[in-house]
């Protein structure tokens, strides 16, 4: 039994009730906003004494002072002459807290008098009703942190049914910018996710959108962790390494063959894949790039005709001039170029109840996605995508939109993401769940302006995606700002340091203005967590990620220069296989079109073959090399030497 | 008068008890004959008395020589309580509350002597002899003092109910002296640290001729200085104290004792800042004397307000009467 360290004390002033208490301590107790404390009472309610947690909210120190002018007084004027003073005034540390939990839960009544002990660990499993989801056999915890106390250190664990679903899902993080809060944080809780997802629940993977810096590009190499660090992943059984399995994806820059990401740098190309879309892919898509002053009724009827009977099938019609096979963007341009040429020459004014002016329309707009799109999209179509079907259990696939155009990030974002719902809709990805974290969530899912494609997809996933297994950790630095059904429906938010201003929103009145005032000063490393479970906030602290940090990785693993193409080949095949030579691959190359060499090489990282550069030679388009051309035989001249007739 | 919860619960149970035995008494429910006084305002009129100068041959003013010294390890106070529950026929029935308690300093901090617990004492007190129930001294778990006979004589106290009260509440005021005095000598008995006693240590001849306990007597009902030593009393300015004086004994033990003036009177009334201060006999009085007034002088801060006395109370009096306010 431990001493106790407050009594519980009410006033008419200040009554308890069934959701607060008052106590107060000796002035060198360890108590402290977000202390969790327990209660015990002194008389028997249908036989059990009751037992009440409570978290600390609220702190009030005073002594018997009536006026600051009595001190004044007492002093002389003079503070410096107070500490002469032969006593101390009598002085309370009074504590108003939150109840999180009364048993008996039934009859619920008012906080009764009693003893108030600092909250041991059982005791803190009790009061966040951990000890639910804690049983052996059927241990769903994932340890978010450490809450730490007066000496109680007590890892404090989420529900996986609740962060991942199917009973609730998705998780939220604010806070500041630049304080490592919202990566870090996230990082460090798919570790944890990753080391205690309980197997009965399935395989987990998780997509992470990088959109900004060298935030998420350095995940699969050590970070700089301390004493502290260690003890707390020791604590949490969380292995303090960096992940595992990581697989990055990432667009070509607009001009050059150089992937367009922060982590470029030769010595980590060994899992990054260029991440190109041909046509049919982004068709798909098209209203993410197009705005609603683009499609209208008309055009979008086209789009649509154009997706289910041109693209990959062979398209004739009488008014155009050949058949067409329209599978790249090129060819979609030869295909209106036809249309267009035919309706001016049979001066017509419509084709298959289309207008010309909506096809010159349309033709404009997807001509220039490959444009805005550049990198991305190819206009010659080789595809190199996610492994969508074949998703790997606890993998972490990034995505790195961060210098990408916004067009482009927002396709990659909806394809991405409906292409993991779509899989998972079929149960065929490859894992039963998958995290998809985005970050600045004010950008992509705000509370007013105009309702993108990017935004319905967002709320869709926060409504509908636990079902699925489509979980969504979201990130952003003003929780007031982003859409309410977004954040209202995450089962858990998470909050580091907080922005006065943001604090100021009305979202955060049901914070006492201690708990405001602790967010607005929260040290590196503490989190405030709210989970289903939980009826208060609770503050935890928790351990640096074990990965490289974004700035530290981006020092020492510069990105890499623009290359000439074959040196761009070379290092792609020679990521999938270290035997491949730049001779061997300037020699394959030889004289081909750069659309072949890229689209080989894309084929070749996507079907990651086991000989690699034998495939990439097979998938470049036959050539009859100089030296194998049979050169056509010439008749000799009749007659010989002797038959010179200007012989000698 | 306000009553604290626990006050009110102990007044329903003495209610309880006294209906008991007199089931046909008139509860009274209003304040109005309650008397909570903390002080010993309760006895003395105003009186001037001649001492004898044991300091020189006539009282003076003397500068108090060296700087304030924090010197007291306790301090002891008391409080009474007295309330008339009830009355029969004008007979009253006084509930009396005493307690007492020292307070100890603990890094500039004031905690409860771990010596001896607190006293906290709860009686009834009525004339026995005119509710016709003599020879009761004791009613479920209260303590029946009888106040028929004034002075533990036997001689009835009048049948007025004025009188009554007045002696019930003397007595209570007898019970709260006597907690003071149990504590008083058991710290001059176990403890060799000085001891601060708010009012005189003379009811106590142990206590009175301890070398530990000082008494200091804020009330000044009685003046022991008549013609010019008035005048010199009157005229201490801070951190002057008059000449060492004998007390007179009036019943009590002797004891040395001299005023001292804690703060600046120009302004305020003319007893501003001024006590009395009482010590044992024996020494070079005039050297205790300027010893203890700058153990006294030590006192002075930080202020005791809010509280009305703030000008001659010491803080480690006030919070013995918070706390013993708190308990009681």
């Amino acid at each position: 039994m431990t001493q106790a360290l407050g009594r519980v004390v009410a006033t008419e002033r200040k009554p308890n009730t069934p959701h607060e208490f008052h106590f107060w301590t000796a002035l060198d107790s360890p108590v402290g906003i977000g202390t969790i404390v327990r209660v015990d009472g002194r008389r028997p309610v249908n036989g059990q004494i009751p037992r009440v947690y409570g978290i600390v909210t609220e702190g009030f120190s005073y002594t018997d002072l009536v006026t600051p002018l009595h001190d004044v007084l007492s002093h002389d004027g003079a503070p410096e002459s107070a500490g002469f003073a032969s006593a101390e005034r009598a002085e309370i540390r009074l504590y108003s807290a939150a109840v999180l939990r009364q048993i008996p839960e039934e009859p619920l009544q008012p906080v009764p008098m009693g003893d108030v002990f600092l909250a041991l660990e059982e005791d803190v499993n009790v009061a966040l009703r951990m000890d639910g989801y804690l049983r052996d056999g059927s241990n769903t915890g994932i340890p978010i942190g450490v809450y730490r106390a007066g000496g109680t250190d007590a890892t404090i664990f989420l529900d996986a049914d609740f962060l991942v679903g199917p009973e609730a899902a998705h998780l939220n993080i604010t806070g500041v910018s630049g304080l490592a809060t919202k990566t870090s944080a996230v990082e460090w809780l798919l570790s944890s996710l990753f080391a205690h997802f309980p197997d009965s629940r399935g395989s987990i993977a998780a997509v992470c959108f990088n959109v900004k810096g060298p935030d998420l590009c350095f995940l699969d190499l050590p970070g700089k962790l301390d004493d502290g660090d260690r003890a707390l992943y020791d604590k949490m059984g969380v292995p303090a390494r960096p992940f595992e399995n990581v697989h990055y994806y990432a667009p070509y820059a607009a001009r050059g063959y150089a992937l367009n990401t922060l982590r470029s740098n030769e010595a980590l190309a060994h899992n990054v894949t260029p991440l190109t879309w041909g046509l049919r892919e982004v068709l798909q898509y098209a209203e993410v790039l197009l705005n609603r002053d683009d499609i209208d009724a008309k055009a979008d009827a086209l789009i649509d005709f154009i997706t289910r009977s041109v693209i990959d099938q062979t398209f004739t019609d009488p008014m155009l001039s050949r058949s067409h096979v329209v599978q790249s963007f090129a060819d979609l341009e030869d295909w209106f170029r036809d249309v267009l040429r035919g309706l001016e020459n049979g001066n017509k004014e419509s084709w298959r109840t289309h207008h010309v002016a909506t096809i010159r329309k349309v033709r404009n707009r997807l001509s220039n996605i490959s444009v805005r799109c550049a990198g991305l999209v190819t206009d010659s179509g080789p595809v190199s995508d996610l492994p969508f079907g074949e998703f790997e259990d606890r993998a972490t696939y990034v995505v790195d939109v961060a210098n990408l155009e916004e067009d482009a990030q927002d396709l990659i974002f909806a394809r991405v993401v409906s292409k993991l719902r779509e899989h998972l809709e079929r149960r065929d990805l490859g894992v039963k769940h998958v995290v998809v974290f985005v970050d600045e969530l004010n950008k992509y899912a705000p509370g007013d302006g105009p309702d993108t494609y990017v935004r319905k997809m967002l709320l869709d996933i926060a409504e509908r995606g636990r079902y699925l297994g489509l979980v969504l950790f979201s990130a952003q630095q003003f929780r007031s700002q982003v859409h309410k059904r977004v954040v209202g429906n995450s089962g858990t938010s998470v909050f580091g340091r907080m922005d006065p201003d943001e604090l100021a929103a009305p979202g955060y009145s049901v914070l006492s203005p201690a708990t405001r005032t602790k967010l607005a000063t929260l040290e590196k490393g503490q989190l405030m967590i709210r989970h289903p479970h939980f009826t208060q906030p609770i503050f935890v602290r928790f351990p640096r990620p074990a990965v490289m940090a974004g700035r530290l990785g981006a020092e020492q693993y510069p990105q890499g220069g623009e290359v000439p193409l074959e040196v761009a080949v070379y290092r792609s095949l020679r990521a999938r296989d270290s035997s491949v030579t730049l001779q061997a691959v300037e020699d394959a190359i030889g004289l081909h079109e750069e659309s072949d060499i890229l689209r080989a090489m894309a084929t070749t990282l996507r079907e990651r073959p086991a000989d690699v550069l034998g495939t990439f030679r097979a998938r470049l388009p036959k050539r009859i090399t100089q030296s194998a051309q049979s050169r056509p035989s010439v008749a000799a001249l009749r007659g010989g030497r002797n038959d010179d007739p200007y012989g000698a | 008068m306000i009553w604290s919860k626990r006050g009110i619960s102990v007044s329903i149970e003495a209610l309880r008890a006294i209906q008991s035995l007199l089931p046909d008494v008139e509860i009274v429910q209003t304040d109005a004959p309650a008397d909570d006084s903390y002080g010993g305002a309760y006895s003395d009129k105003p009186q001037i008395s001649a001492a004898e100068c044991l300091e020189g041959r006539a009282l003076r003013a003397h500068r108090v020589i060296g700087e304030p010294e924090v010197r007291f390890a306790g301090f002891l106070d008391g409080i009474q309580r007295a309330r008339i529950q009830c009355h029969r026929n004008g007979v009253p029935v006084v509930l009396g509350t005493v307690a007492a308690a020292i307070r100890v300093r603990v890094d500039r901090r004031f905690t409860t002597w771990g010596r001896r617990t607190p006293v906290v004492s709860r009686r009834l007190y009525m004339p026995l002899a005119f509710l016709q129930c003599e020879g009761r001294t004791e009613v479920d778990g209260f303590q029946i003092v009888d106040t028929s006979y004034a002075d533990d004589t036997s001689k009835l106290v009048s049948r007025h109910p004025g009188a009554l009260r007045a002696v019930a509440f003397q007595r209570v005021g007898r019970d709260r002296d006597a907690a003071e005095r149990d504590l008083a000598e058991q710290w001059c008995r176990d403890d060799a640290e000085p001891l601060f006693v708010d009012g005189g240590i003379g009811g106590s001849s142990h206590v009175a001729s301890s070398n530990c306990a000082v008494g200091v007597v804020k009330s000044h009902q009685t003046l022991y200085a008549d013609g010019d030593a008035l005048d010199v009393v009157m005229g201490l300015r801070s951190g002057e104290r008059s000449s060492v004086f004998a007390r007179p004994a009036q019943g009590r033990s002797s004891v040395i004792s001299w005023y001292l003036r804690l703060r600046d009177p120009r302004g305020h009334d003319a007893m501003f800042g001024l006590v009395r201060i009482e010590a044992s006999v024996g020494g070079d009085v005039a050297a205790r004397a300027n010893e203890i007034s700058r153990w006294v002088l030590a006192e002075a801060s930080p202020l005791s307000l809010p509280d009305g006395r703030w000008d001659r109370m010491a803080y480690g009096i006030r919070d013995c009467e918070q706390f013993l306010r708190a308990i009681a």
